[in-house]
């Protein structure tokens, strides 16, 4: 952030170049916004075309309806349960193959192998099985949040230093305690990683997979954010409302990013 | 004090023919770490074992810890042998193996939460053992600090009480000055010696292996000094150490401190170039030598 105070140090006063800082982080978003507005302004009035305070409008109308924060409810609610259940089987799966070798080895080829397959790609087959409501949804949910949890925690276990857990078994603790109190902490550090990266595959995930569900479920606003975008493309043709959704999805984004990070610092104080 | 480093009828540890092999990476054929380890030390004795590096002395440790199994002879104490680790010979290692993520308090008390030393307590007894241990090792003040925050010298303070809060019958030392700066070892060596029971009659004491590579640490800690030779690590010479106790730091100024520290040295110091570099030649060829 501040890298004016780093480049002068003892200088200036930190808090004028953050100001700076954030200034010339904002300048060019708003400059190019204002420049679209403009823009606008010379288009004719029946345009389709999205402009800044047409979205806005859109935004607010949206939002007092209740339809965006019903769907968004609704994508945010799959999100949480296909994460959870990917929560438990990648972890459960990691630490075991993080603490066994022979496992490891011998469940690398499969993991590895299914790992490049897109969540996308697993769509059609999870449409078939499960329809296109909710459990399809799930499914390619935890698809994709397996796989970034399920690495790191293997890579977190499996590199736990070796001595602490020696040193727990030197003060008569036994085995489940160790994998609870001496294991586990010590590899939070990557686990947590992987949820920060496996929340925000889900995320992309279940706005493509509610988009590509879409068309077969017709519409609604019970489908979630990716298929209420799918419904301005396809139906009214509401360019404003699809840069509303977008919009609404990158700043949703953001948070459950911002989120983890303060769950890690939360729940790694001895890190900071 | 106590001259005679034969140890009494019934002795704490004893280690009969005690051989470790390793098959370590790419190798084809096994390499003998320790062989043929001969051992007894006597209840609320302190031993030190001093040898070149890599002469097998943490293996040794850890067999008696019962994190590593023998591959031949024999681990008992008690008249018991030693088949896995256990609360009554607790380890302190030698980069302290702390949990980063505990505080102070917790890492000092993590035994008694978590393992056979706090069965039968409250809560609040714990809770007393680990605040009477913060004093025992002057830490007070530090109780909620992590790890990270704290110098060489506190941490290894830290292991000290956590190692004792637990309560052991024997101490097992691997290295735990080697990584303090030569001034704060040199408190701590006095420190460790009070905290062992020094003072106190020999029954009351402790039962202690320490492991250095220090001679004149091992000669200033010791009742014994177990010195050995490498590849494989065998036991090259059993050194009484016959300074009296309490020992203060003008021990080391005393005639008989020096004349141990130099046979001592001289029982090692071929291995000791040699493992520096394979080439350099001792000046004296030393002596097979073996006391007790």
């Amino acid at each position: 952030m501040s890298t004016i105070a780093a480049s002068s140090p003892g200088a200036r006063p930190a808090r004028p170049s953050r100001r700076l800082a954030l200034w010339q982080a904002t300048a060019l978003p708003l400059a190019l916004l204002v420049a679209w507005q403009l823009w606008a302004l010379t288009l004719p009035e029946n345009t389709r075309a999205p402009y800044p305070s047409k979205v806005l409008a859109t935004f607010f109308s949206l939002t007092a309806s209740g339809d965006l924060p019903a769907a968004l409810v609704q994508s945010l609610g799959r999100v949480l349960a296909g994460f959870g259940v990917a929560l438990v089987l990648g972890v459960a799966l990691g630490v075991a193959m993080g603490s066994s070798r022979a496992l490891r080895d011998n469940l690398d080829p499969v993991i590895e192998s299914f790992r490049p397959i897109a969540p996308m790609a697993v769509l059609p087959i999870a449409i078939l099985w499960f329809g296109t409501g909710t459990p399809a949804a799930l499914a390619i949910v935890s698809y994709a949040a397996f796989f970034p949890l399920l690495v790191n925690t293997v890579h977190g276990v499996s590199r736990v230093d070796r001595k602490l857990m020696q040193a727990a078994q030197t003060m008569g603790v036994p085995r489940w305690r160790i994998l609870r109190h001496v294991l586990l902490p010590a590899a939070l550090p990557s686990v947590l990683l992987g949820a920060r990266l496996a929340m925000g595959v889900a995320w992309t995930a279940i706005i493509a997979a509610e988009l590509a569900v879409g068309a077969k479920a017709g519409g609604g606003t019970s489908g979630g954010i990716g298929q209420m975008m799918f419904v301005y493309y396809a139906y009214s043709v509401d360019l404003n409302a699809i840069v509303v959704c977008m919009v609404v999805v990158g700043v949703v984004a953001l948070a459950i990013d911002r989120l983890f990070r303060l769950a890690e610092h939360r729940l790694m104080p001895w890190r900071h | 004090m106590n001259t005679s480093s034969q140890p009494a009828a019934q002795p704490k540890l004893r280690l009969r023919g005690v051989s470790k092999q390793f098959l370590a990476a790419r190798a084809t054929t096994p390499t003998l770490a320790v062989a043929g380890f001969d051992l007894e030390v006597a209840a609320g004795e302190f031993v030190c074992i001093v040898g070149p590096s890599g002469c097998g002395k943490s293996t040794v440790l850890n067999m008696v810890a019962g994190l590593d199994a023998p591959s031949a002879g024999s681990i008992e104490m008690d008249g018991r042998a030693v088949t896995g680790p256990g609360a009554d010979r607790g380890v302190m290692f030698q980069d302290y193996a702390l949990m980063p993520w505990q505080t102070v308090a917790e890492n000092i008390g993590f035994g008694l939460a978590h393992g056979t030393p706090g069965q039968g307590l409250s809560a609040a007894q714990r809770e007393a053992r680990v605040r009477e241990h913060i004093e025992l090792v002057g830490l007070t003040g530090s109780e909620r600090k992590y790890p990270h925050q704290l110098s060489g010298g506190m941490r290894q303070r830290v292991a000290l009480a956590r190692l004792l809060a637990n309560g052991p019958e024997i101490l097992l030392l691997d290295e735990p000055l080697g990584a303090l700066d030569a001034q704060t070892r040199l408190i701590l060596q006095v420190e460790l010696l009070r905290i062992w029971g020094e003072t106190r009659p020999r029954s009351e004491r402790k039962t202690a292996i320490f492991i250095t590579h220090d001679i004149e640490e091992a000669v200033f800690l010791g009742d014994r000094v177990v010195v050995m030779s490498s590849h494989p690590g065998r036991i090259k010479a059993d050194i009484a150490i016959d300074l009296p106790r309490p020992r203060r730091e003008s021990v080391r100024a005393e005639a008989r401190f020096g004349e141990l520290a130099d046979r001592i040295w001289g029982l090692i110091r071929d291995e000791a170039y040699r493992a520096i570099d394979g080439r350099v030649e001792a000046n004296e060829p030393s002596k097979e030598e073996t006391t007790a």
